[in-house]
């Protein structure tokens, strides 16, 4: 499976699991399944929301980047697009550090941990990780691939 | 698909190489089995999550309650029989309801219905649409006005409102539950009014009575005869009930005048 393919895959897991919390936090979920830790308590802490908007919708909105993004390069007419690479690894780079600073507000601001937030923190660092492999695929390419300056130093041949 | 004997180029050798075909054949059958496990994760995250949307919710369940106006049924506080009439459309879990609640109306209560200008009427018009405690609050105090608590019970819930909203828990019974406590309740029959949803025909039947006078927003007044969208701070609150009182007062003069003519009349 290619990376892209990976952070595709990753991406529709994180989908539903901010839908998940989006749906609680609307109101639409009545409670949330939480065997390890407690959800309620970070969902509805006053960090829960950020710039007017649920958390969990930011998330899913970010979620749904990814996968449009990593689904749109898996087709063959953009296996090579450095611009998707470059999209990929900043949005997902931008989001690890996003749940890193929800996960230290978790522990050390709440003191509560949910584990629907860990579960979604740790999709974000695979995408990450994904996202980095292809980046440097591609990066590998394009450092490979001869420029036109190459192929300029060899003489055509003329018929 | 057969193999092909090419070029190795200068100074190599001949090699077998892979045609190109099955490259492409073996690509085209990892994209199926990638889309194939991406429809799997979406069929099975579909399922998941319009399960949980399905469950059954714990408690408090109004959307299939009916109940019309008729089966309204205020909170009065004062005397029955004052002059102005002050009725209080309020949600126990909006916000601008429990500003009021605690910074003016204990005012209110004091100077001018202890005082006997009015007397006032708590009606609930819960919203259901946005507050998803609610309901659950206005069962907690038709519950302790069983036994004499309501507002009591009012005042705690405003209070307290930041505890038991539903920002802050799906579960706000065990708050109701301490309440009823440091209120001195019978918490059993308490408990049990509670769980039994025994007030929800009249807490909708509140509702009710509050979409048929078009109130849209919460707290909303009717002082005398004139309804009052919105908190109001006490002074414009004071002038309200004066002008009303001035009419009753005008009404009545009328009235008694009106019943003095007809005495003279032989």
């Amino acid at each position: 499976m290619k990376p892209r393919q990976v952070v595709a895959l990753l991406a529709l897991v994180g989908v539903f699991v901010a839908l998940y919390l989006t749906l609680y936090k609307v109101g639409i979920v009545g409670t949330l399944s939480c065997s390890i830790g407690s959800c309620e308590t970070v969902n509805t802490s006053r960090y829960a929301i950020f710039l007017g908007l649920p958390v969990a919708a930011w998330g899913l909105l970010t979620y749904v980047l990814l996968l449009v993004l990593a689904l749109i390069g898996s087709r063959e007419a953009l296996d090579g697009s450095g611009a998707i690479s470059w999209a990929l690894l900043g949005l997902s780079g931008w989001s690890v550090l996003f749940s890193g600073w929800l996960t230290y507000l978790e522990l050390f601001r709440i003191h509560a941990i949910c584990i629907w937030c860990v579960t979604s923190a740790t999709l974000m660092l695979l995408i990450f990780v994904a996202s980095f492999v292809d980046w440097r695929r591609h990066m590998r390419r394009e450092r490979t691939a001869p420029t036109d300056a190459d192929r300029s130093k060899w003489p055509v041949a003329s018929r | 698909m057969g193999k092909r004997r090419v070029d190795g180029g200068r100074g190599r050798r001949a090699d077998v190489v892979k045609s190109k075909r099955p490259v492409k054949a073996a690509r085209s059958n990892g994209n199926k089995r990638f889309y194939l496990v991406l429809a799997g994760v979406a069929v099975v995250g579909i399922g998941l999550v319009g399960w949980s949307i399905a469950r059954p919710r714990p408690a408090f369940q109004v959307t299939d309650v009916k109940a019309t106006p008729a089966q309204s049924q205020g909170y009065l506080y004062g005397n029955p029989n004052a002059p102005v009439h002050i009725i209080e459309f309020g949600d126990f879990e909006c916000p601008a309801c429990g500003e009021f609640a605690n910074v003016t109306e204990p005012d209110i209560r004091k100077r001018i219905v202890d005082a006997g200008l009015a007397n006032l009427t708590f009606i609930d018009f819960p919203l259901i649409e946005v507050h998803r405690n609610t309901v659950p609050a206005s069962e907690a105090a038709a519950c302790a006005a069983d036994q004499g608590k309501f507002w009591q019970m009012h005042d705690r819930l405003f209070s307290g409102q930041l505890e038991w909203n539903g920002e802050a828990t799906s579960n706000p019974k065990k708050v109701f539950q301490r309440y009823a406590k440091e209120l001195g309740l019978d918490t059993e029959k308490w408990e049990q009014c509670f769980d039994s949803q025994q007030h929800l025909t009249r807490i909708m039947g509140n509702r009710a009575e509050a979409e048929r006078r078009h109130v849209d927003q919460t707290p909303t007044f009717f002082i005398g005869t004139k309804m009052i969208p919105g908190p109001i701070p006490y002074d414009e609150f004071r002038a309200y009930v004066d002008q009303a009182a001035a009419q009753v007062a005008m009404q009545s003069a009328a009235r008694a005048d009106s019943q003095k003519k007809a005495g003279a009349k032989p």
